[in-house]
């Protein structure tokens, strides 16, 4: 594997995958041959149905599953070459959205999402504005008050993608982010995911449902058995989102 | 959400319960050793003065004139037939008559507290000389001296009290992981956020050290409140206004041992089940 590209992130480049195989311990690969390249500003959509590999995929991506072979360069770090510190400090700089998001439930939606900054030593007088004007562009409102155990399903997805946004990172990673969720909150969800190209970051959805691609600009890929392939680029005018 | 309330519950007071057994042989450990070391003290401050020459019942109080006046002797006192008949009723476990005692030519004396070098006997002896009387002097037996049955005993309390906090700390250790599973989402929340693997288990681990801490303080509480009301009842001339001074510092050990015992065993059981949830969840393969 090739070492640490720092130059790749200068150019804007923020994931790139070569020919990578990935899988769960001594299991089948589940990632065959992935190749895959996702910049600054941009979102790409990854479609593909149940048990397609798409939430390995995406495990890949946010540092959690190291490639069996090919080569992963994320934010400028090839993953081979990472410790434990060094995963960890490029983590902070991604947002994910997990399929089934993990809570402290007994905590309120704001202080779950909070708890990064609280972890990166921000004191609550300095991040409570940013926080709350975060939770009212989620559209979570005063929900985000109630311990997270009480909020309904499209609450909690709000709590999540506040979650991920909250420290304002380079890449944003939505797991089937619309799972449970009506045809309508789903599209909103994936609207408010796709608005952060323009702050600069990018941004890559998973999703069954293939009609959602239209709701955001920019590369759509099919992921089947294993496999990821390019489809078609949705541009930013004829995307729902921007529309 | 319910059921962890409980099990956070149920972990502090097993805490706390450990805490107290583990100040409570703390306590009895230090009764035993301050047993042990007054008993070893009191052997070591008897001795029996037998008079050899010259004959006769004066030779007896011309040894006790000069025995209180010898130095190291805080006391003496010739004993008498009902005394010696009680001493051999003691030693031998059946009554003895006065009666039957015959003429004894002994003096028990008290001895004052003297560095280990110095030759009390020797001194004792030369001061009888001075006075007249040929004597020697029987000191306490081999076995209550230093090294002896109440040494063991003193160094067994202290030993056992110490295995026993090892095993309670071992408990609260492996309750502690307990308290780790049950803060797993939050680790998993925090390897997903970026935490290092040290901030995900210490902040499990700082927030298990305090309620170690609190439940430690409670179960030490008990066990002190426990031991005055045992000394109270059982320790003779013992009130609220003698504790002060027959309490010594050393004997609030156990009291200040148990509760940083009990902080310090459930952070570590705590931080060794988040290390191990936390890499489950920051590196799935």
């Amino acid at each position: 594997m090739n070492s640490a590209d720092p130059d790749l992130f200068e150019l804007g480049v923020l994931a790139r995958l070569s020919r990578v195989n990935a899988g769960y311990d001594a299991g089948d690969t589940v990632l065959e041959g992935a190749d895959f390249e996702i910049r600054s500003g941009e979102v790409a959509f990854v479609t593909g149905p149940t048990s397609a590999g798409k939430t390995t995929f995406m495990h890949v991506l946010r540092l959690a599953l190291p490639p069996r072979s090919g080569t992963a360069t994320i934010l400028g770090a090839d993953v081979g070459g990472l410790n434990g510190r060094g995963r960890a400090r490029l983590k902070r700089r991604i947002g994910y959205v997990a399929e089934n998001p993990v809570f402290v439930e007994e905590w309120s939606g704001t202080a779950n999402i909070a708890l990064a900054l609280r972890m990166a030593g921000r004191k609550s007088k300095d991040y409570a504005e940013d926080v709350r004007e975060l939770i009212e562009f989620v559209g979570l409102g005063i929900a985000a008050d109630e311990p997270v155990r009480q909020l309904s399903g499209a609450a909690r997805r709000r709590v999540a993608i506040a979650r991920a946004l909250v420290t304002k990172p380079d890449m944003i990673l939505a797991d089937d982010p619309t799972a449970g969720l009506s045809p309508e909150a789903g599209r909103r969800v994936i609207r408010l995911l796709a608005e952060m190209r323009r702050v600069g970051a990018g941004v890559v959805i998973t999703s069954q449902d293939e009609s959602l691609a239209d709701c955001a600009p920019g590369g759509r890929w099919r992921l089947e058995r294993g496999r990821l392939s390019p489809l078609d680029h949705v541009a930013p005018e004829n995307a729902e989102a921007f529309r | 959400m319910r059921r962890s309330a409980d099990a956070d519950r149920a972990l502090f007071w097993t805490l706390a319960i450990a805490a107290f057994a583990a100040a409570a042989v703390g306590l009895a450990s230090r009764a035993v050793d301050r047993g042990a070391a007054g008993f070893e003290q009191d052997q070591a401050s008897y001795a029996i003065v037998r008079v050899i020459a010259p004959e006769g019942p004066e030779a007896v109080s011309a040894a006790e004139a000069a025995l209180n006046g010898a130095p190291h002797v805080a006391r003496a006192e010739p004993i008498s037939p009902r005394r010696a008949a009680d001493l051999l009723a003691e030693w031998g476990g059946s009554p003895v008559a006065e009666e039957d005692v015959p003429p004894l030519r002994l003096i028990e004396i008290e001895l004052e507290p003297a560095p280990p070098q110095v030759d009390v006997a020797g001194d004792v002896v030369a001061a009888l000389a001075r006075g007249g009387v040929t004597a020697e002097v029987v000191q306490a037996p081999a076995y209550a001296g230093a090294g002896g049955m109440a040494a063991r005993v003193r160094f067994g309390a202290l030993w056992g009290a110490i295995a026993f906090a090892v095993v309670a700390a071992l408990i609260v250790s492996l309750a502690a992981r307990g308290f780790a599973s049950r803060r797993r989402e939050l680790v998993q929340v925090l390897a997903d956020i970026g935490a290092t693997r040290g901030q995900a288990a210490g902040r499990v681990a700082d927030e298990a050290a305090r309620t170690g801490l609190v439940a430690g303080l409670t179960g030490s509480a008990i066990a002190g409140v426990a031991g005055v009301i045992l000394i109270l009842l059982f320790v003779p001339g013992a009130s609220f206004e003698t504790l002060p001074t027959m309490i010594l510092p050393a004997d609030t050990v156990p009291l200040a041992g148990a509760p940083l015992l009990a902080a310090v065993a459930a952070a570590m059981g705590a931080r060794a089940g988040a290390e191990s949830f936390y890499a489950e969840a920051a590196r799935l393969a």
